[in-house]
């Protein structure tokens, strides 16, 4: 068994409810889907129990009806975890995980800036990358954003 | 009168010194330049300079203190020209003498870091007044062991009048070998007084903008930069006359040459450590110059000392 | 300033010390540091919203100017994240060219960095030497590449240009020059007292804060960690190709400086290797303008760390998603950490050590009026020059009769 099909087979043991969703893409490479409800169990596990010392970074996706967020994380074996979970639009609140990764926060200000969202836990702090005078409640990287609206401020 | 206001503007004052410190600073230019394998500036270069700083506009902070602030360049190139007629060039006299001319150099050659100091801080910036305060706390630490390594030549000596000192060692053939510790220390310290590498923590571009010289421009920093070159020849000068005082007596035209090769020479030093070290940290230039330079520069008074006692008898 | 004994200095936006904008506020007691603050973003031009509007290929172009130091790692990163989506299988030979070119970005990266870390010290004559040194390896990327940064060598299912024989015995005579002054370099680094004494215990970031700060690269590797994507998660060529992961257990920036110097003698080790053993064969297959719906991560040991894009393609000629973290976003949360408590003339080299590069960490928000012909904001340039007239013209400045005069002198003539 490789290390991706043992982790996989801990990962389908344990949360049997998502167990459809993981999946191995290629070698090294491990997907995963959990709602925002479970997530920070499933994150727990992972990183505690199976160990992923490395957080390489979390992508925000606009997919119109709802956020996804994919968490990237990284064993020093190269295997890497993709957890998957989404948030709705109209109320786009995740849970900071600056308890596990220090260095998680500079992409959480990230995720604020360009998307929107609401990061629970997060201290304050400078934000990033936008600048000071950005006008509120533009977010660049939400599919319907129009860089027009920028015009008439 | 006319010939005081010759020495004066002309030779051996502000025209023949500016055109030597332009040359040096060509010099240790070029060396430095061919040192790391660069091309380095063309001859006319530092003269160039000065002119095009002197061609534009002088800006000063409004927050700064207008007449500190401009009268500070001027004072500081005062100074040093000043402690140009102390020192003996080419023959034993220099042009002004009395005993007791030694401690009036050093003194006079304080004033340009006392000048960056004021100046830096009146012009109420804060990299100035980081810089101004790093000039400060530098010169506590080498003027001591410049004073003392200079002292001890005098020491030996029995003056305090340069041009004395000058004429002393010229009769005692190579008995100023026995200074050389004193001119290693004396070295070390002028690096620290002319705010160069490794010691030009005042002016640390990567900190500190250009330190006391940050809100500087146009004619004001022109001159300011023409006071640096000329302190870095008198410094030289001085050193020449005190730790190289041979061959004082070959005449205006060979020893106006020797005399040149002197400051030259020791332009070469400076030049090299500047070359060969990177910039050491405030507390570290600290540490060395008291734990190492000033324990140095005592070795020297005692080694005179001891000579002294052994020539006398 | 006086009632406090405490006052900030702005490091950045603009400031001799930063070669590109990006602020540090810093707190100081004398020449002691209390705090820094740091504000990123200046350097912010909307490249990954930019690749959402451009089709896969442009987006190879457009990654590749994420940074220009490593440009070759941004659009290799990018292309194995769309190759693996396409499911395409590129020839060996393109691999061996993408590993060959990427390490010799990595040898131009490091000795300029070593010249900046000189700089910082205060040490200009190892800026001098080493951008000295760095000509060789730069002449040789212009003569394999075509340029001497932004090398465009990739493209989405290979590399687009080849080499040639005595390309090869060029280059590996370059090498063995480099070799030797890294060596020489390898020596100074170890053995001057100055150098030693600004850079041993400066900046430490221990094995445990190095783990929890995520940093990635050399920074991390000067820390003990043992972590290197081309080792871990190989990509190109490098499978096929021995070297060793360089560590070293200083911790500070002394540290960090010997782990760059020795891993550029790995990095020699590696394009010989390339170079002796280069598989014939095509150099590039082609691939669809439509790349199938999926997603990938890929991730690239840059010269400054783990470079990780994440593409997502939902089966039309562009993406729906483009996500970049370039290294140095990594590494700046540990510079907070390194400054604590140090001194003001710490505090260049300290961020200068985890080689920061802000125009790659700062990439989004592009603002285009493309479409809005009332208001062009990206104007041709006949357009640029008419509107420059026009200024000019409105202000009194009038060259006009003047360029008629000339253009008729010219007829007469």
């Amino acid at each position: 068994m490789t290390q991706e099909e043992i982790i996989v087979n801990d990962l389908k043991e344990k949360f049997a409810n998502i167990a459809a969703s993981i999946i191995i893409q290629r070698p090294r490479r491990i997907f995963l889907e959990v709602s925002q409800a479970q997530f920070l169990e499933v994150f727990d596990y992972c990183v505690k129990k199976i160990g992923f010392p490395h957080l390489c970074t979390i992508t925000g996706l606009d997919e119109i009806e709802k956020f996804i967020l994919i968490y990237h994380l990284a064993q020093d074996n190269g295997n890497i975890l993709n957890i998957k979970t989404s948030v709705s639009k109209e109320n786009p609140v995740l849970k900071t995980i600056i308890n596990y990764y220090a260095g998680a926060e500079i992409y959480e200000r990230e995720l604020m800036d360009l998307f929107g969202m609401k990061v629970e836990g997060l201290p304050e702090g400078n934000r990033y990358p936008l600048p000071d005078d950005w006008p509120k409640g533009q977010f660049p990287l939400r599919k319907d954003w129009d860089p027009k609206s920028l015009e008439n401020k | 009168m006319f010939k005081d206001l010759f020495y004066i503007l002309v030779f051996p004052g502000f025209a023949f010194l500016s055109l030597f410190a332009l040359a040096a600073e060509f010099y240790d230019r070029k060396l430095y330049a061919r040192l790391q394998n660069r091309v380095g500036p063309p001859w006319f270069q530092p003269l160039a300079d000065f002119i095009k700083l002197c061609a534009k506009e002088d800006v000063i902070p409004e927050a700064a203190n207008q007449n500190i602030f401009k009268v500070m360049p001027v004072f500081v190139l005062a100074s040093v020209v000043t402690a140009s007629f102390y020192i003996p060039l080419w023959n034993n006299t220099a042009l002004l003498s009395f005993n007791g001319d030694v401690i009036v150099v050093l003194y006079l050659l304080t004033i340009p870091t006392l000048g960056f100091f004021v100046g830096g801080w009146y012009s109420s910036s804060l990299f100035a007044r980081l810089g101004s305060v790093r000039t400060i706390t530098q010169l506590f630490t080498y003027e001591v062991p410049l004073f003392m390594g200079i002292l001890a030549s005098a020491l030996l000596a029995d003056t305090w009048s340069l041009s004395e000192l000058v004429s002393f060692y010229s009769q005692h053939g190579w008995l100023w070998l026995c200074n050389f510790v004193g001119f290693a220390v004396c070295l070390l310290a002028l690096l620290g007084k002319l705010e160069k590498t490794p010691f030009d923590i005042p002016e640390a571009e990567t900190e500190i903008v250009a330190g006391s010289f940050t809100e500087y421009s146009g004619r004001l920093l022109a001159f300011l930069r023409l006071s640096t070159d000329i302190e870095m020849i008198v410094g030289s000068a001085l050193l020449a006359a005190v730790f190289l005082p041979f061959s004082f007596n070959l005449g205006p035209g060979l020893g106006f040459i020797l005399f040149i090769s002197k400051v030259m020479f020791i332009v070469s030093l400076l030049s090299l450590a500047r070359t060969v070290a990177a910039r050491l940290r405030l507390d570290q230039m600290i540490t060395f110059c008291w734990k190492i330079l000033t324990p140095l520069a005592l070795l020297q008074v005692f080694i005179n000392l001891i000579l002294k006692a052994k020539l006398i008898r | 300033m006086h009632d406090s004994h405490k006052f900030k200095i702005p490091i950045g936006p603009q400031h001799p010390a930063l070669k590109e904008p990006e602020s540090f506020s810093v707190a100081l007691k004398g020449e002691k540091i209390l705090g820094v603050d740091i504000r990123l973003g200046y350097n912010h031009r909307g490249i990954e919203k930019a690749c959402e509007e451009r089709t896969f290929l442009q987006d190879v172009y457009l990654v590749e100017r994420v940074c220009g130091i490593c440009s070759h790692s941004h659009s290799t990163c990018f292309v194995q994240a769309v190759e693996e989506i396409a499911g395409l299988e590129i020839p060996s030979r393109a691999k061996y060219l993408r590993t060959l070119i990427a390490e010799l970005e990595r040898v131009h990266s490091h000795l300029l960095w070593l010249g900046v870390a000189g700089h910082e010290i205060g040490f200009d004559t190892l800026l001098m030497y080493t951008w000295r040194d760095r000509e060789i390896v730069m002449d040789i990327l212009a003569q394999f590449t075509g340029n001497r940064v932004n090398y465009g060598m990739n493209t989405i299912g290979g590399v687009r240009r080849d080499i040639d024989v005595s390309q090869v015995k060029d280059a590996l005579k370059a090498v063995d020059t480099l070799q030797e002054r890294t060596k020489y370099y390898i020596e100074i680094a170890t053995s001057e007292v100055t150098i030693i004494k600004r850079l041993s215990g400066v900046g430490v970031l221990s094995y445990e804060d190095a783990l929890r700060l995520d940093a990635v690269g050399p920074t991390a590797r000067a820390s003990g960690v043992k972590r290197d994507v081309r080792k871990d998660d190989p990509y190109a060529a490098y499978a096929d190709v021995s070297f060793d992961v360089i560590t070293d257990n200083h911790s500070d920036v002394y540290g960090r400086t010997v782990v760059r110097l020795k891993e550029l003698l790995e990095s020699f080790k590696i394009i010989r290797q390339v170079l002796e053993n280069l598989p014939a064969g095509p150099i590039a297959i082609k691939a669809p303008r439509k790349i199938p719906a999926g997603e990938a991560i890929s991730r690239y040991e840059a010269p400054r760390g783990e470079d990780v894009h994440f593409v997502k393609s939902n089966g039309g000629e562009k993406p729906e998603r483009v996500k970049i973290r370039a290294p140095t976003l990594a590494n700046v949360q540990a510079v907070k950490h390194m400054l604590k408590d140090r001194f003001l003339a710490d505090m260049p080299i300290v961020i200068a050590a985890i080689d920061p590069c802000f125009s790659c960490t700062d990439r989004s928000i592009e603002i285009s009026y493309l479409d809005d012909a009332r208001k062009k904001e990206v104007l041709t340039w006949p357009e640029l020059h008419a509107y420059s007239i026009d200024w000019h013209r409105k202000r009194g400045i009038d060259f006009s009769s003047l360029n008629k005069k000339l253009k008729e002198g010219f007829k007469t003539s």
